[in-house]
């Protein structure tokens, strides 16, 4: 293999609880986002217009799906002789073998992955958050700084900052303090959870942090807490572009509705930046005599017969007469049927609403239809209910 | 389905549809919001298990080539994959083919060196949606030398019946007569010149033919061995929808007859999707107070306007206040503030500008050239 300057290690293993019955059987990367893409599409070509073509992605909770979603990579251009896409499950040596332990732990489990390409610089994402940056841009303020760390940060509104892990930096953006969660912090510099270490530094605090035993094997708690302690350099890279956490409910729902306000704020509409994705090949929507849709993205492959109000449609959902969806985000191939009303909901992939039954209400949290759930003919859901396939 | 090739033909006569093919094959023409002509062909090639095929070009086959790339959509990228058969000029080959025979002598080589047993012959104006495993099957069964695929009852939806070819078919399935341009056929069954028949079979009747100095595959291979009875020439009844693209008038018919939810069933089963290359684009995007009634929306569109009875390709802007009725709209064209279409097929990346009226009647929709403003 030949040497890469850079490679990236996306951290795709997490359950993402907090996104409920959406994450019970998907990893949180693999969830839909945007009527047409998974969350895990944003890094993975932000990888391939940065120029980063050795992209490996640490897998350990649901994968099925997400391994099938990545395939060979063909999708983000990612499917290479030399580099491309790779899914690292945890695996088995010898008589021990474990399973991802923490962040810091399982790229220490892939060292021997990252040693293949022989890099002067590894980037670490996670498969959390909607964005378009150029990685890139930062590696090269990475090198300019002579850094061992960079983090990119973005501000955040000061009376939010309590709820991030806050960096203090001097006036040349050296971090001199990492407080997380601070009551009262000094900087409204949030860290993101993108990292560029220098690699010959990554693999000896790796190695240090996995010889202790009472390390948690995080980033964020022991890694960059002891590169600071021990005087490494890092700095912060700042990055002002649309930046929205999907690891809610609630959250994952706005990111869906910010793509329906004008301007877009994440343009993704950009020739030179485009977010790639698999395509499900299916034919052009189709809209019907008598349908309504207003301020709204569909996709290809629905049938719009009934009213579609500010809402987002991914591949191949069907709508039929008389049912009325409004602020909702709705997941390929699920259908509602004639007569329903959908306010202020996700309704998950091949989920099915009958006739006349009634999802969501106008005000409160945001009501969810798991994947393959079935609403009854007439039944109602409330506000923020999540309803389980399973359970029914 | 291992042991079967496909090729299909794209040089046809296309003289009828004018300005939409001046500047391309008929097999890359846009069709049905997001595909191309040849699109269907080779998704049913796939889907009959088809893993080796070749596709001769003729005319301005660079946006042919560019729309196929290597094969990737259609899974046609493996050790066989996808041939691109350009013309190619040498001492006993002028590079200009007269017909479909002349194509396969230039193209015997390749024919020479496949493995598999039997070939689909296909041309590249024929939208359909088939697994050919039934009339392969048939084929095999009937101990026929060439089987021809034909439809009954003028199930050839917007066809113009100009250079159209009949066939008289016996109660055994054995074709006794073929007729080709009659005005008053003799039959009701149309030849949808898809041919089933050996490959080794086909490189000898090839080699034949050509020793014999003819050109003209249905005149001078099919009928003259129809009628002189010298090969078991069969035809096989496709029973599914399959449409012509043969003049601007069937192309118009067949892209709004796909408002039909039961032609849109037929055309695109799911277990059989059509491939087609991949764009990257964003959802379709509504805008405050758009109208969009019975019409077909592709990915990459912005409506702000009103769509009605149209069908819009990846990318289309219909501004504020603009309408859009009856029309087809390739990709990335734009209709501006104010301005109203009518019976208008507007090619890739067309504009019309501000209050612009582009009235057609039914019958005789108007072309607007790629790139052209107006």
């Amino acid at each position: 293999m030949r040497k890469k300057q850079c490679v990236a290690m996306l951290l795709a293993g997490g359950q993402g609880s907090r996104l409920g019955i959406l994450t019970k059987k998907v990893a949180k990367p693999a969830v839909p986002y945007g009527g047409k893409y998974r969350i895990i599409d944003f890094p993975l070509s932000n990888c391939t217009n940065s120029g980063i073509d050795v992209v490996g992605v640490l897998t350990q909770y649901r994968p099925l799906e997400l391994n099938a979603y990545i395939g060979s990579g063909s999708p983000w251009d990612l499917d290479l002789a030399n580099g491309g896409v790779f899914v690292l499950p945890p695996y088995q040596t010898g008589k021990t073998g474990e399973w991802y332990k923490g962040t810091a732990n399982a790229i220490y489990q892939n060292i021997p992955f990252i040693e293949q390409w022989d890099p002067e610089y590894v980037l670490v994402l996670s498969g959390d958050h909607i964005y378009k940056m150029d990685y890139n841009a930062m590696l090269r303020a990475h090198i300019q700084n002579g850094a061992d760390l960079t983090i990119a940060v973005r501000e955040v509104p000061w009376e939010e900052a309590p709820r991030f892990g806050i960096l203090n930096t001097d006036e040349h953006n050296q971090i001199v303090e990492f407080e997380e969660k601070p009551a009262h912090p000094k900087s409204n510099k949030a860290s993101m959870g993108v990292y560029i270490f220098t690699w010959s530094k990554m693999r000896k605090y790796l190695e240090l942090d996995q010889a202790d035993p009472t390390s948690e094997n995080d980033f964020g708690k022991n890694i960059i807490p002891t590169m600071l302690k021990d005087g490494e350099k890092l700095f912060t890279y700042t990055f002002d572009g649309y930046w929205k956490d999907v690891g809610t409910i609630e959250s994952l729902w706005e990111a869906n509705m910010d793509l329906l306000t004008l301007p877009m704020p994440i343009d993704l509409y950009d020739k030179r930046w485009r977010i790639y994705a698999r395509n499900p090949g299916m034919p052009p929507h189709y809209v019907d005599e008598g349908a309504k849709v207003i301020d709204s993205l569909i996709t290809e492959g629905c049938e719009v017969k009934g009213v579609v109000n500010h809402s987002v449609l991914f591949a191949g959902v069907t709508v039929e007469t008389g049912a009325e969806i409004t602020d909702t985000v709705i997941m390929p191939g699920a259908v509602i049927e004639r007569g329903a009303v959908v306010r202020r909901a996700i309704v998950a992939e091949n989920a099915h609403i009958c006739a006349g039954a009634i999802v969501g209400e106008e005000t409160g949290k945001i009501a969810v239809v798991g994947p393959k759930a079935t609403i009854a003919p007439g039944d109602k859901v409330a506000a923020g209910v999540q309803i389980d396939a399973d359970a029914q | 389905m291992k042991d079967v090739m496909g090729l299909i033909y794209t040089g046809e006569n296309d003289i009828h549809l004018g300005e939409l093919t001046s500047q391309r094959a008929v097999a890359a023409l846009p069709i049905a919001g997001r595909y191309r002509v040849i699109d269907f062909q080779l998704s049913s090639m796939v889907h009959t298990g088809i893993k080796n095929v070749g596709i001769i070009t003729q005319k301005n086959y660079s946006s042919l080539m560019d729309h196929i790339g290597s094969g990737r959509e259609w899974d046609l990228h493996g050790k066989q994959g996808l041939t691109i058969l350009p013309p190619f000029l040498t001492r006993d080959n002028m590079g200009v083919y007269s017909g479909l025979l002349d194509a396969l002598k230039s193209n015997l080589t390749f024919l020479r060196l496949s493995r598999q047993e039997y070939i689909v012959l296909t041309n590249s104006h024929t939208v359909y949606n088939v697994d050919y495993s039934d009339a392969l099957r048939a084929h095999v069964e009937s101990g026929a030398d060439i089987t021809v695929l034909y439809t009954r009852g003028g199930k050839g939806l917007g066809t113009e019946g100009k250079d159209d070819t009949y066939l008289t078919v016996a109660e055994d399935g054995t074709i006794t007569g073929m007729e080709i341009g009659s005005a008053v056929p003799s039959s009701d069954c149309a030849s949808l010149k898809i041919y089933i028949t050996k490959r080794e079979l086909l490189r000898q009747l090839v080699e034949q033919s050509a020793a014999n100095g003819m050109h003209h595959f249905g005149r001078d291979l099919l009928q003259r061995n129809i009628n002189n009875g010298s090969l078991k020439i069969c035809g096989y009844e496709y029973k599914g929808l399959a449409c012509q693209i043969d003049s601007i008038q069937s192309y118009f018919n067949f892209n709004m007859s796909l408002l039909d939810a039961g032609v849109r069933r037929q055309l695109f089963p799911k277990e059989r999707p059509v491939y087609t290359k991949v764009r990257d684009d964003l959802p379709a995007r509504y805008i405050g107070e758009s109208q969009c009634t019975n019409s077909l929306v592709a990915n990459g569109c912005v409506i702000e306007g009103t769509v009605i009875n149209s069908v819009l390709f990846r990318g289309v802007k219909v501004a504020k206040g603009a309408v859009v009725k009856n029309s087809i709209i390739m990709q990335d064209a734009q209709i501006q503030e104010g301005a109203e279409i009518d019976h208008c097929i507007l090619d890739k990346q067309s504009v019309i500008r501000r209050n612009g009226r582009l009235i057609a009647p039914a019958a005789y929709p108007i072309v607007i050239a790629k790139n052209v403003v107006i």
